[in-house]
């Protein structure tokens, strides 16, 4: 345990506190409390990049379970010092914003913080994790404080349908996940990514390796909401809107952009993983943009943005991996979709969270979402317009922000596919540019949606339920300070380079750098007129006539109509699954007993008639068995008749009297068989069972209420191959002794040792006395219950 | 050879006996049956350290020595599965205090309780096949008394199917020892075993194995054998059904594990395909049926079937590892389904149903319930660092590893049907409006909680703490993958 494990599952332990804060100083917003840690453990981690900058890597163990591998390893590298630097900074933003956000005296602040510690928690091992178990523990534990906090105003139905989504979408991706360490592990035999990074070039040919890297990406593309698998994202959006801005837009989703990149040294040595990763990438960009445009809930706009720029960033790694296969080109300049990758994740998480916390305060001041109801309020709140245009220009990828040097980035990474001449990308590979640009088109009128349709236009007061004003200062100080994020990235870039993303860089692309160098990184704003120039200017100019257009080619939407949509299908399939299951259960489980008796005996029919042919185990064996004598055929025809008149006997009576033939028949077997003191125990039975039912019967009503069981010969063809197959196995057994039986020692020594003289009463109460003793038991616990049954008759009140 | 492993069928089959004299003062039948139970707990828990310590224990009754009497094997398996069940009959016990209602106390529930532990611990103990049987029927006996005790219509009508289905697997029972015996001529399991290496398991001895499947698989609940246990399960009170779903399927279990690794492990290629077919159609139908339901017990019940399959699963894959995750899987899941069973009991005394869609909103008045059961079921769903995680992360890579791609893939997958089903009570049930129940604003729930939370921090310490418990496992497994050790603490002793 060290001091970084502590840093981990410091917000985890300041979780158990909460409770203590919020009942005892109710006066006191909790959110303050919470405040310091992100601060702190923010401060505690930039301290790492004088480290990283030079390509130190450090590592903490703490044992678990070492005996299956399994340890909480800590590792800082490049890569997941960026996303702690992400989680805390992000996270301290957001606490703040939230004291605003959330009323102390109407909301349950003690649940919601503590969800919201638990993520910290669970995100930050989540990258800092070197042992994938461990990685796969707070992956899973980020996927239920996700839940519990889509769920928070749990009283609404849509939030519980939502959380429910989420859950299901992103824990089928975590099991999917597991699947794949688990084959990573049974290739390498260890659980540690760095040790497992070392062995890929091994493990690339191995039959299981493209199994275990879909299972992977199953895993990365449902966390990071990559088409088809985006669905829970927009449901997310549930959650109170600081939620949405962390979790939902800067730190979760980026959990599979983080495996992505961290399991690229390992997988990226196979085409399929580029081609995936970056098609699946670059899809996600298209539809995640053309839905955005479409919707009217600025979150909904926002949720769909987030999952159009998730896959911008997912492309990206797909892209840039392709450098792994041309080791001799070092002037980046196929790793500049990476370096594309890494800022626009930083550039993603400042301009979309502003934009998150500016949605939140018009929803808070205006009591409303929906912009067909919002218009014109830059006169009611200048700065949060101000925000705005920062935010949605930054992402719309116009100078001088920064999105628009990672939207540049973004283009070169491309534009130079198509120059790639491996695994087939000089076929349909022109295809990424010609994507990436109508997306970016779609993606500048959303963000203009977004920003006009709020901030301009006609006042709509009347259907505004609160009347707007400009938002207190808390609430602005964490969009303000992400905006101006925005702008001094914008323009000084190079603050990132060298500190942050070069670093991160050699985590994704270890193979591609001698020791001691590092990845050369600059970021400009002025290229030359060069194709990506033209592109953007492009974007500009077809964005700007479609947004006035808008109602013209609006219509396009339609053809994508609601019952073919995903949703659609999502919520057939939970609501089929369910029915169908039901109704499926039902048709076997039908409550009656025949029926299931049925099912049991074919199936003892079956397996053991299959068996008995399978294993050729049928033995039939004369040679030590005695003659039949004429009495014993007798015996056995009295027993066969009288057991088959049971079934058709009409009274009782006559039932009792042919129940007690058979069994009478058996004593006489005995006798035959020369075991006079058994013949002698059946007798009595016979006659104190036989008597006693007549007695029970005297009580009985005298009308038997009878069903009258149809024939079914279905189950007489069972009854009799039931008793085929036993017979069967029985002569085999009795043909097949292989061993003098252990009964030999009774009769040597019943009298020796023992001193009994009747062996049979021996082995009853001495030899195997244990066995008699439990069968007492068993009378006497039967006896219990007849009269328990008897004498207690509740009625059907209420069980707990 | 010690007395000691004796205790934990000794100590309750005494207490039992006690109890029947004292129905009317419950207060005294209270404190005798806790007492006796957690004496159990106890001694069971020696045994557990004596085995790890030692080695295999083993006791032959009235001094004949194996195999010509009975002898009771106490391997770690057996000593850890007695341990599991005390410890979850104490818990069931305690919860029966403030539910069972003084009618049934009156009527020796304890007494049966107690009787129905015998015959579990004792199933688990006995190195004789025919004792198996005898406490089997123990065990049974029990088990009708306590489905039936009451005599309300649903468990009368749901007593005669349990009855009948479980005469039928006796019968078979008992025939199955009685080919064997004609073949192999013994009964002391270390003896068959031996016997059945010797002649290298003919076709029959295969054939019988199966038929072994079929009787176990029938009080195991393994498909397409399960049909009698969704309905009786569902009549008896939340203690009774807790204590059913906890121990009695996995009695069966226990016995396919100790029959498939010790006494028929020599056609492998056969008898444990067959095994693995039904377990992964176990796990299938399992988790149909748990998704199908809106009625919170028959989700919970059929959550038993599909672990019964995935327990099933590892034995059939018959790996060192796998049985390794099996044994950790059965363990683990002993102790959730009590306490799930014993967390619905409580939902349905809050509101007087089992119905879900006319539940919601219990956590508003009930946040300890709600976050218990949040709780349980991601045990019971497998999430780490959870108790259910790494029985079922050491299965899954075991079945891979051994090339059963599909049963493997489907004990994953079948994690997030257990937990859609689950999580379904807790989104319906414990979040959206807060209702009024019959019964009042407020049921005082909190000594009733007792049980289930000790269940699940039992749930949070296995999982956390795997480091600690892997030695016995591995002892265990150890024993399982190589019957020679078994055969001689027996034999030769």
């Amino acid at each position: 345990m060290s001091l970084l494990h502590l840093a981990i599952i410091s917000p985890l332990l300041l979780a158990l506190l909460v409770p203590i804060f919020y009942r005892y100083f109710r006066q006191i917003h909790t959110g303050w409390f919470l405040l310091p840690l992100p601060i702190l453990l923010f401060i505690y981690f930039l301290q790492f990049i004088s480290h990283t900058k030079n390509g130190e890597v450090i590592t903490e163990t703490a044992p678990w379970i070492p005996s299956f591998g399994v340890d909480f390893a800590v590792r800082i590298d490049g890569l997941g010092l960026l996303f702690a630097l992400l989680i805390t900074g992000i996270g301290s933003l957001v606490v703040l914003y939230s004291v605003y956000y959330l009323s102390k005296e109407h909301e349950k602040l003690n649940t919601f913080y503590i969800y919201l510690l638990l993520f910290m928690t669970a995100m930050l091992g989540v990258v800092l994790s070197d042992n994938l178990i461990v990685l796969y523990a707070f992956w899973e534990l980020t996927s239920f404080s996700s839940f519990l906090l889509i769920g928070y105003w749990y009283h609404r139905e849509r939030s519980r349908y939502g959380a429910q989504k989420s859950m299901i979408i992103t824990v089928l991706g975590g099991l999917s996940m597991l699947g794949g360490i688990l084959l990573l592990h049974i290739m390498t035999g260890t659980f540690n990514i760095s040790e497992i990074i070392l062995q890929s070039g091994d493990i690339v040919n191995h039959v299981l390796f493209i199994p275990a890297m879909l299972c992977f990406l199953l895993g990365a593309f449902t966390k990071s909401a990559q088409f088809p698998f985006h669905i829970w994202l927009p449901d997310a959006m549930e959650a109170p809107t600081p939620v949405s801005a962390y979790l939902h837009s800067a730190t979760m989703v980026k959990a599979g952009i983080y495996l992505v990149a961290r399991m690229t040294p390992v997988f990226a040595h196979d085409g399929i993983w580029i081609w995936l990763v970056a098609g699946f990438g670059i899809v996600t960009l298209f539809w995640g943009s053309f839905s955005a445009v479409k919707q009217t809930d600025l979150k909904g706009i926002l949720a769909f943005s987030t999952v159009s720029q998730l896959g911008m960033i997912m492309s990206l790694l797909g892209i840039g991996a392709a450098a792994l296969h041309y080791p001799q080109l070092d002037d980046s300049f196929y790793t500049v979709a990476t370096t594309a990758a890494v800022f626009h994740l930083v550039n993603h998480a400042t301009f979309k969270g502003s934009l998150f916390m500016v949605a939140g305060i018009i929803d808070h001041e205006t009591g409303t979402r929906d912009i067909r109801r919002l218009g014109g309020l830059m006169n009611f709140m200048p700065i949060t317009f101000t925000l705005a245009i920062i935010g949605t220009f930054s992402m719309a990828g116009i100078p001088p922000f920064n999105g628009f040097l990672s939207k540049e980035m973004f283009f070169t990474g491309m534009v130079r596919v198509l120059e790639m001449d491996i695994f087939n990308l000089e076929t349909w590979g022109f295809l990424f540019p010609v994507i990436a640009w109508i997306a970016s088109v779609f993606t500048f009128i959303y963000s203009m949606v977004l920003l006009f349709k709020t901030f301009t236009g006609k006042h709509q007061p009347d259907k505004l339920p609160k009347t707007p004003h400009e938002a207190p200062i808390g609430l602005l100080i964490s969009p303000i300070i992400l905006a101006s994020l925005v702008i001094v990235f914008g323009f000084f870039p190079n603050i990132l380079s060298h500190n942050i993303i070069s670093p991160a860089m050699e985590s994704i692309l270890p193979g591609l750098l001698v020791e001691g160098q590092a990845f050369d990184v600059h970021i400009y704003f002025w290229h030359g007129f060069t194709v990506e120039l033209f592109m953007t200017i492009g974007v500009i100019a077809l964005g700007t006539l479609l947004y006035f257009t808008y109602p013209k080619w609006s219509r396009v939407y339609g053809i994508f109509t609601e019952r073919f949509s995903l949703n659609r299908a999502y919520d057939s399939l939970i609501e089929n699954s369910q029915t169908g299951s039901y109704n499926f259960t039902k048709t076997y489980m039908n409550g009656s007993i025949r029926t299931y008796l049925v099912y049991i005996f074919s199936f003892f029919v079956f397996i053991l008639s299959v068996s008995l042919v399978a294993k050729n185990a049928f033995v039939y064996d004369t040679s030590n068995v005695s003659q039949i004598r004429i009495y014993e055929i007798i015996i056995v025809l009295i027993m066969a008749i009288a057991s088959v008149t049971i079934l058709f006997a009409k009274s009782r009576l006559t039932a009792i009297i042919l129940l007690g033939a058979v069994g009478y028949s058996v004593a006489l077997f005995f006798v035959v068989f020369r075991a006079p003191d058994l013949a002698l125990t059946q007798l009595v039975i016979e006659t104190v069972s036989v008597a006693l039912f007549l007695l029970c019967f005297y009580h009985l009503p005298k009308k038997r209420h009878e069903e009258r069981m149809s024939f079914k010969l279905t189950n007489l063809l069972i009854s009799i191959a039931v008793g085929a197959v036993f017979t069967l196995i029985a002569l085999s057994a009795h043909s097949s002794k292989f061993f003098e039986p252990i009964s030999q020692y009774y009769v040597e020594n019943t009298y020796e040792k023992a001193a009994g003289k009747n062996m049979v009463n021996v082995i009853l109460v001495d030899f195997r006395g244990f066995d008699t003793l439990f069968e007492i038991c068993v009378l006497g616990i039967a006896a219990l219950g007849i009269y328990a049954m008897i004498k207690l008759r509740m009625t059907r009140g209420k069980e707990g | 050879m010690t007395n000691l492993i004796l205790l934990p069928i000794l100590v309750p089959l005494l207490a039992g006996i006690i109890l029947i004299f004292f129905t009317k003062n419950i207060h005294l039948q209270r404190w005798l049956s806790g007492i006796s139970s957690l004496a159990t707990v106890v001694v069971s828990a020696f045994v557990l350290l004596k085995v790890r310590q030692d080695g295999i224990q083993t006791l032959a009754l009235s001094s004949w020595e194996a195999p010509f009497g009975i002898t009771l094997v106490s391997d770690m398996l057996s000593a850890l599965l007695v341990f599991m069940a005390s410890i979850i009959s104490f818990a069931c016990l305690i919860y029966s205090f403030r539910s069972i209602g003084e009618q049934r106390e009156r009527f020796y529930y304890y007494s049966i309780f107690q009787f129905l532990l015998v015959g579990v611990n004792g199933a688990f103990t006995t190195g004789d096949i025919f004792n198996l049987f005898v406490f089997f029927e123990v065990m049974l006996m029990s088990s009708y008394v306590l489905l039936v005790l009451g005599g309300t219509k649903i468990q009368l009508r749901e007593s005669i199917k349990y009855i009948l289905v479980n005469i039928i697997s006796s019968a078979l029972f008992v025939v199955a020892v009685g080919y064997l015996y004609s073949i192999v001529g013994t009964l002391n399991m270390a003896h068959i075993s031996q016997r059945v290496s010797e002649i290298n398991q003919p076709g029959i001895i295969t054939v019988i194995a199966v038929l072994f499947l079929i009787v176990f698989g029938l009080k195991g609940a393994i498909f397409p054998l399960f049909f009698w246990l969704p309905g009786s399960y569902n009549a008896p009170p939340a203690p009774v059904m807790a204590i059913f779903g906890a121990l009695l399927t996995k009695v069966g279990i226990y016995s396919i594990m100790r029959t498939f690794t010790l006494l028929f492990p020599h056609d492998t290629g056969y008898t444990h395909q067959i095994l693995s077919v039904m377990a992964i159609l176990t796990i299938i139908t399992g988790a149909i049926g748990a998704i199908a339901y809106w009625d919170i017990k028959k989700i919970i019940i059929y959550n038993i079937i599909v672990a019964v399959g995935v327990i099933a699963f590892g034995i059939s894959v018959m790996s060192y590892d796998s049985l390794a995750g099996s044994v950790f899987y059965l363990i683990h899941d002993m102790n959730i389904k009590a306490a799930l069973f014993l967390l619905v009991g409580i939902m349905i005394k809050i509101t007087g149903t089992s119905n879900l869609r006319k539940i919601s909103g219990l956590i508003a008045h009930y946040p300890g319930l709600g976050w218990t059961y949040f709780l349980a079921a991601l045990t019971v769903a497998g999430i780490p660092p959870l108790s259910g995680f790494i029985g079922k992360v050491i299965l899954v890579r075991s079945g891979f590893e051994e090339g059963h791609y599909w049963g493997a893939a489907i004990v994953l997958m079948s994690s997030l049907l257990v937990l859609f089903s689950v999580m379904k009570i807790f989104i319906n049930g414990f979040w959206g409006e807060p209702k009024d129940y019959p019964e009042g604003k407020k049921v005082p729930v909190n000594q009733l909680m007792i049980a289930p939370v000790l269940l699940v921090i039992f749930a949070i310490f296995y999982g956390l703490g795997i480091e600690a418990v892997q030695p016995y496992i591995s002892q265990a497994a150890e024993t399982l993958s190589n019957p020679d050790i078994y055969i001689n603490a027996v034999l030769k002793e």
